[in-house]
């Protein structure tokens, strides 16, 4: 819509307008109509985004507050959004934990995956409901993206997103990554990042599968030669892939088979 | 170690006294196999959570630091280093509790045991075990891990140490209420012999009580007059109005610290001599 150069946080806006994080749930839970826009003629409440980018900001400076970055822990146990939550802990240096979040694991010191985390992130209040629970008995404080009929009780900070879809939930683990490495002064200000958003978004099995069928063929073209032998098995390598990459190839070698073809390359 | 041994054998005399023979030989087994090899144990305590580990290095010197930050206690040996010496403890009661199988009654043993170093913290601990031993030992952990910080004041004229209660207050559990009402001094604890007791261990010098309800149920009892004592430090007076000053928790002032493993070492060494 604007023609001039838009800042950072409007571009942001503008990514989340892209995900659909500002489409609410038909229901409307009383602690969060302060973050609802208005209610579509259809049922759907639309949620104020500049207020989401000012929570999510409150939450990057909590985050980044936590000295050991170990004591954080990030949870889902929707499929949706457990990719997003284990980038979001490979990039910020957090845990994370991925599916059923096994009950006692913040309280019954007995068990042998007791931890007891400084901080908390989740992805919904409703599901999960468990490590609400148990943070609550160990003074473990709580930010969690809340659509705007999730419960808020024991949240003590919501982010006010649309927490149902696969590319919403990424687009936020995404944008608060971000903003907890810039704060932290790992990543420049204003400059992009390199990392993409789709590194967030939940695959589906059978696209996941897909993708990487798609890659297997592809990857020797790219000359790297220690995939070789451990990629493309033998048969395929001699019989279909032999011929092109005669001229792809830098060394002329003539394979006798795949073993010694290796072993000359290795 | 002394003190137990003979605040047990008090606590059984009374128990047992009211007409309860069939535990007494079970009881009085498990009294002679203990004290020899226990010592042992208790002086390797490995802390699981990190309030543990920051007792156990001598980070947290006093249980008012935990008390400040609402930390849940989860080792009884945190209270042990910090209180040490100086809890005692009493077993109030042994009560046999039954339940019905198809082979007769399956009888179990809860004891009630109150800990306390007559100096402001009291704890109650009730546990239900298949072995009178089992069950007092057990009771007194669980005491360990309820400790609380009673408030004293005074009845009038701040001289001296606080040695009553700062205000009347009053604590419920099941049909028993019972009130303490602050007194003058020398005037003693009246009270009757179960809630004395409680209040001899939480360091009440003068008290009033009156109580209501079944006070005959010990376990409610003691129960009652120990919510009563936690509630001493829940009552708003004109003295908490200034704003709180916070500090940091000990978790954060100490995060380098608890940043350490302590397991991985272990394994690592372990493994190296295995390889």
């Amino acid at each position: 819509m604007a023609t001039r150069v838009l800042s950072q946080k409007e571009q942001d806006i503008q990514m989340m307008l892209a995900a659909a994080v500002h489409l609410g749930a038909r229901n409307c839970d009383f602690q969060m109509e302060r973050y609802v826009y208005k209610r579509r003629n259809d049922g759907v409440h639309i949620i104020n985004l500049g207020k989401t980018w000012e929570k999510l900001q409150l939450a990057a400076r909590v985050i980044v507050a936590i000295e050991n970055p170990q004591d954080i822990i990030v949870q889902s146990a929707r499929p949706y959004g457990q990719r997003a939550v284990l980038k979001f802990a490979q990039y910020t240096g957090a845990h994370p934990i991925a599916g059923r979040h096994t009950p006692g694991t913040f309280t019954n010191q007995l068990q042998t995956s007791f931890s007891e985390p400084r901080l908390l992130i989740l992805t919904d209040p409703r599901t999960d409901h468990q490590p609400i629970k148990e943070s609550a008995l160990g003074n473990i404080p709580t930010i969690s993206f809340c659509d705007t009929d999730s419960p808020m009780r024991y949240v003590d900070i919501g982010i006010p997103a649309n927490n149902k879809g696969k590319h919403s939930i990424g687009c936020l683990f995404w944008l608060l990554a971000r903003m907890v490495l810039q704060m932290r002064g790992t990543i420049p200000l204003g400059r992009k990042w390199e990392v993409m958003v789709d590194l967030f978004f939940y695959r589906d099995p059978e696209e996941a599968k897909e993708q990487a069928e798609e890659e297997a063929p592809v990857a020797p073209d790219f000359g790297a030669v220690p995939d070789y032998g451990a990629m493309v098995p033998n048969d395929q390598w001699t019989t279909e892939q032999w011929m092109p990459e005669v001229g792809a190839a830098p060394a002329a070698v003539p394979p006798v088979a795949g073993v010694e073809w290796t072993a000359g390359q290795g | 170690m002394a003190e137990r041994g003979g605040g047990d054998r008090g606590g059984f005399g009374r128990g047992f006294g009211r007409g309860f023979g069939r535990g007494r030989g079970r009881g009085d087994r498990g009294r002679g196999r203990r004290g020899g090899g226990r010592r042992d144990e208790e002086e390797k305590w490995v802390p699981v959570t990190k309030l543990g580990r920051l007792v156990k290095e001598g980070k947290i010197t006093s249980l008012e630091q935990i008390y400040l930050h609402s930390l849940p206690v989860k080792e009884h040996q945190i209270i042990d280093t910090l209180l040490g010496g100086r809890l005692k403890d009493e077993v109030m009661k042994i009560m046999p509790v039954q339940k019905q199988t198809r082979a007769g009654q399956r009888t179990r043993f809860k004891a009630f045991v109150v800990v306390g170093d007559t100096d402001g913290h009291v704890g109650l601990g009730v546990k239900c075990a298949k072995e009178v031993a089992t069950a007092i030992r057990g009771a007194i952990i669980l005491a360990k891990l309820s400790v609380i910080p009673v408030r004293r004041g005074y009845w009038g004229n701040k001289i001296g140490k606080p040695h009553t209660v700062p205000c009347k207050v009053t604590g419920k559990c099941g049909s028993v209420t019972v009130r303490m009402v602050p007194a003058p001094r020398g005037a003693g604890i009246v009270a009757a012999r179960v809630p004395k007791k409680v209040l001899q261990f939480a360091g009440i010098e003068d008290v009033f009580t009156s109580s209501r309800g079944s006070t005959k149920t010990l376990g409610n009892f003691v129960k009652a007059t120990f919510d009563c004592l936690m509630k001493t430090y829940g009552f708003l007076t004109p003295d908490f109005w200034m704003e709180t000053r916070f500090s940091k928790s000990p978790f954060q002032e100490y995060t380098d610290l608890l940043a350490k493993p302590t397991k991985a070492i272990l394994l690592e060494n372990t493994e190296v001599v295995e390889a």
